[in-house]
């Protein structure tokens, strides 16, 4: 049996009133990837920042090789050989990708030409590939994760630490890094990574570890236990069937079995006359780095999904920006309804104010609807009772609704978005990736909440990185490429179909 | 989240506000003593000098206090205005000045006009050309994105000068010795607010007007809206679609509107004229009265005042025990200095709790 080079026991941390972890053990060998499975809320983070030295953990013990030690800074945990690759991006947008790479980096390891020959070789090794010279902040969500992880291995460490990093890859990329992963393992270093889609944990971990409500409630090799039992760790013993949560093992027959709930809004379409709810007619978007948008028609029906596939960077972002109505077209027409919900992609700091409460938050886009005025005042009464309901109704873990955004949980912050502009949608919904770092029953819960949203008449797009949410919910879907937008027949909707199309524009791309 | 500045500045709860406050009292008492002591000056003879000067009876305290702390309250209360939409106005003096000119302009222009026109006329124009003034560094931002700091601290310059200008020019007294203008028309000039003291209905306009910008931040739906603009930017486009242009504009004329009303009040209300030096930097003072009081508009009115005390002091200790009234200047960078630390600590003393459990 391989050696453990990291064990956390009885760990436990709190943020104020909430109890992120109570009780959390995570043992970590040389050579083997390890999962770390939870609902929102779990723990994960916080268990990985314990690693990770970003937090002190309130009780338990931390030990590395054996030792207990005391991490209290990031630069503790480097010096024991631990690199976490965060959730959340620590780059500086106003430096360039290599500058970046350099910062962590002191003396003669931090000069350029050193940092780009140490990142050309591990690019080179893991086929994780940056441009280097142009500034972070002209790059892609996708594109920061991955200088995020290059940035980590840089350091060499001996017990690499993810969190999420495969919510904004591609299928592909995720294939990619999963075999880097194991790479790395296979040099006796340990892996641990958060990762939501639980198909893609037994796909990649040796050991899976499963936190409910702070604590571990399972540790096991995937082989060891079934899917259904992992499932039932996560989300207690209420029995959650997970062929009911729309997970099944169904990676490979995406094309059938995924269908049934489409199916189901497309049936009641097809017999009803289709009302046109949104409609963009030779939309072109330019900005300074030319046409991001290029002659895009589209026509959203009520009551139907519309799923656009694309890689980052693509111009989904502008797309879905000028469907949400948050987007002047540089030439075209767009026509929108009045009541549009917009599910940003960017929850800390487009969707959310993280120094307004629940209450306030709920407000932000509420307080266009007329029902929540009286003349210039707001009805706070309303706001309020509106943020209890989706407080209890999206099961938001929050003290109040008084509590500050900034300090929930990344998936209790995207209930709450969620949430909001469900309530907000009555015509048109525009969801930007609208799971992305939800755990799998809160995905299925809003992926629920879309089709509820589509059986009343609704119209979504959902733009997503993830082409088995794209599958599993669209009634039409369309591949977007370098702005151009191509509808992808029925006959090829697969991973590798749609895939295919995502990747058409972007092949000949220069 | 540190690249914008509106985190650097937070509004703070009032209770909070006033602990860090009473804090930075103490911490400047302390500090300010110790200087005093090393400058050859008895601190003790100084504070009682001082406080007699502010607080020594009712009368002094009405008198004197207050009617110093009305034009700090109203353009601290434009700064925490600003500030609160993400809006850095430092140009309240600037505002102030042209305030004060056109309120002159109207009183003298509107000699023969019965009171109940010509004072709100006065008061009128005082809004207006605070608010004009604010206009240019306005449209820069929304229209050519240059920053407002800049800005505003030129406009200052210019506001100072325009108002030297009219008193040695257009504006100047009939008999032309003296910068300065001719008072007012009776008409023109604000009531006491209490008989028999020099307070005049400039404290009442202020505290009115603390009322209207509480309910507005608090209850209205623009008021929201500037908050939310002030919080985050990109959340109040994106998610709220509030249109942020719109936002600054009125909230940066708005704040430039309540300094000019400072500049108004003050020559409606004490002076009754127009001369050169007529603020001695409210203005800039109005930013640590803002800041001391979280950008709370209530928290406005007690820091307002207590700069007002520092200032009503500051000549009786000049008189009383010979130290001359510019060591006021070092208090109130004192006190400033203090509200930064004790924040400073009071944030890190967080930070270590939290890590701490």
């Amino acid at each position: 049996m391989s050696r453990i080079l990291a064990r956390l026991t009885g760990i436990e941390r709190r943020f104020g009133p909430v109890v992120a972890l109570n009780g959390a053990d995570l043992e970590l060998r040389g050579g083997e990837v390890h999962g770390v499975l939870g609902a929102n809320g779990a723990g994960k983070s916080t268990l990985l920042n314990i690693l990770g030295g970003m937090l002190r953990p309130d009780a338990g013990r931390v030990e590395i090789d054996g030792e207990e030690v005391a991490l209290t800074s990031p630069r503790d945990a480097w010096a024991c050989g631990i690199g976490l690759v965060h959730q959340h991006f620590t780059l500086v947008p106003t430096l360039t990708v290599l500058e970046n790479l350099a910062l962590g980096s002191r003396g003669p390891a931090a000069a350029p030409r050193t940092v780009r020959a140490q990142a050309e070789r591990i690019m080179e090794r893991t086929g994780l590939h940056i441009p280097l010279h142009p500034r972070v902040e002209s790059l892609g969500v996708g594109d920061r994760q991955r200088i995020e992880i290059l940035k980590a291995l840089l350091r060499d460490p001996r017990v690499l630490v993810l969190d999420e990093p495969t919510a904004v890859l591609t299928p592909e990329e995720i294939e990619g890094l999963f075999g880097l992963l194991r790479d790395l393992a296979g040099e006796g270093r340990a892996v641990a990574l958060v990762v939501h889609k639980i198909d893609e944990v037994m796909d990649v971990a040796d050991r899976v570890t499963v936190l409910r409500s702070g604590r571990t409630v399972l540790s096991a090799g995937p082989a060891e236990r079934s899917t259904g039992d992992f499932v039932r760790a996560m989300v207690g013993d209420d029995a959650v069937d997970p062929i009911a949560l729309g997970l099944g093992e169904a990676t490979e027959d995406v094309g059938e079995g995924p269908r049934e709930p489409g199916e189901e809004t497309g049936g009641s379409l097809a017999g009803s006359e289709t009302r046109t709810v949104a409609r963009v007619e030779a939309v072109t978007v330019e900005d300074a780095r030319g046409p991001r948008v290029r002659d895009v028609t589209l026509e959203v029906a009520a009551g139907e999904v519309l799923g656009i596939a694309g890689v980052e960077g693509n111009g989904q972002r502008e797309l879905a920006l000028v469907l949400a109505g948050r987007m002047p077209v540089s030439r075209g027409s767009v026509r929108l309804p009045d009541a549009v919900g917009f599910i940003s992609q960017d929850r800390s700091s487009e969707g959310l104010i993280a120094d307004f409460d629940l209450r306030e938050n709920v407000a932000l886009a509420l307080q266009r609807k007329a029902e929540y005025r009286r003349g210039p005042w707001l009805r706070w009464d309303r706001l309020e009772e509106a943020a209890e309901t989706i407080r209890s109704r999206y099961d938001v873990t929050a003290p109040s609704i008084r509590t500050a955004a900034g300090s929930l949980s990344g998936g209790n912050q995207q209930r709450v978005v969620v949430g909001r502009e469900l309530a907000m949608a009555s015509q048109l919904l525009v969801a930007e990736n609208p799971t992305r770092g939800l755990d799998i029953a809160a995905s299925a819960f809003v992926h629920e909440e879309l089709r509820r949203l589509v059986s009343q008449g609704v119209g979504v797009v959902l733009l997503s990185t993830d082409l088995d949410e794209i599958l599993a919910l669209s009634d039409r879907i369309f591949a977007i490429a370098r702005g151009s937008l191509v509808e992808v027949a029925k006959e090829e909707w697969s991973r590798e179909g749609v895939g295919a199309y995502m990747l058409g524009g972007t092949a000949e791309h220069g | 989240m540190a690249d914008v500045p509106a985190h650097a500045i937070q509004r703070r709860r009032l209770l909070d506000a006033m602990l860090t406050g009473l804090g930075a009292v103490a911490l400047t008492a302390v500090v300010g003593a110790v200087l005093l002591m090393v400058g050859g000056h008895d601190p003790w003879m100084a504070a009682t000098a001082m406080i007699r000067g502010s607080f020594g009876s009712g009368r002094t305290f009405v008198s004197i206090t207050l009617v110093r702390s009305i034009p700090l309250i109203l353009t601290g209360l434009a700064v925490a205005f600003a500030f609160r939409a993400g809006v850095w106005n430092i140009g309240a003096e600037g505002q102030l000045y042209a305030g004060a000119v056109a309120a002159v302009w109207m009183g003298l222009a509107g000699s023969g006009l019965p009171a109940w026109l010509l004072l709100p006329l006065v008061v009128l124009s005082a809004l207006v050309a605070g608010a004009a003034w604010a206009l240019v560094p306005t449209l820069m931002r929304l229209k050519l994105g240059v920053g407002e700091v800049i800005t505003t601290i030129l406009m200052n310059f210019v506001g100072i000068y325009v108002a030297g200008y009219m008193v040695h020019g257009p504006l100047q007294e009939a008999r032309g010795v003296f910068p300065q203008t001719d008072p007012i028309a009776e008409a023109a000039r604000l009531p006491m607010l209490l008989p028999g003291t020099r307070l005049h209905w400039g404290f009442g306009i202020a505290v009115l007007l603390v009322f209207a910008l509480t309910v507005i931040l608090r209850y209205s739906r623009f008021g929201f809206q500037l908050r939310a603009v002030g919080a985050s930017p990109e959340a109040a486009a994106v998610s709220g679609r509030i249109d942020t242009g719109r936002v600054l504009l009125v909230s940066f004329l708005g704040s430039g509107a309540i300094a000019g009303l400072a500049g108004g009040v003050e020559v409606s209300g004490l002076t009754h004229a127009l001369y050169e030096d007529l603020s001695p930097g409210w203005g800039y003072t109005a930013i640590a009265v803002a800041l001391l009081a979280g950008l709370n508009p209530v928290g406005v009115v007690i820091t307002g005042i207590l700069f007002g005390a520092l200032q009503a002091g500051a000549g009786a200790m000049q008189r009383d025990a010979g130290i001359p009234a510019a060591w006021v200047g070092v208090v109130e960078a004192l006190v400033i200095l203090a509200v930064l630390a004790i924040d400073k600590v009071r944030k890190m003393g967080a930070i270590v709790r939290e890590d701490a459990g």
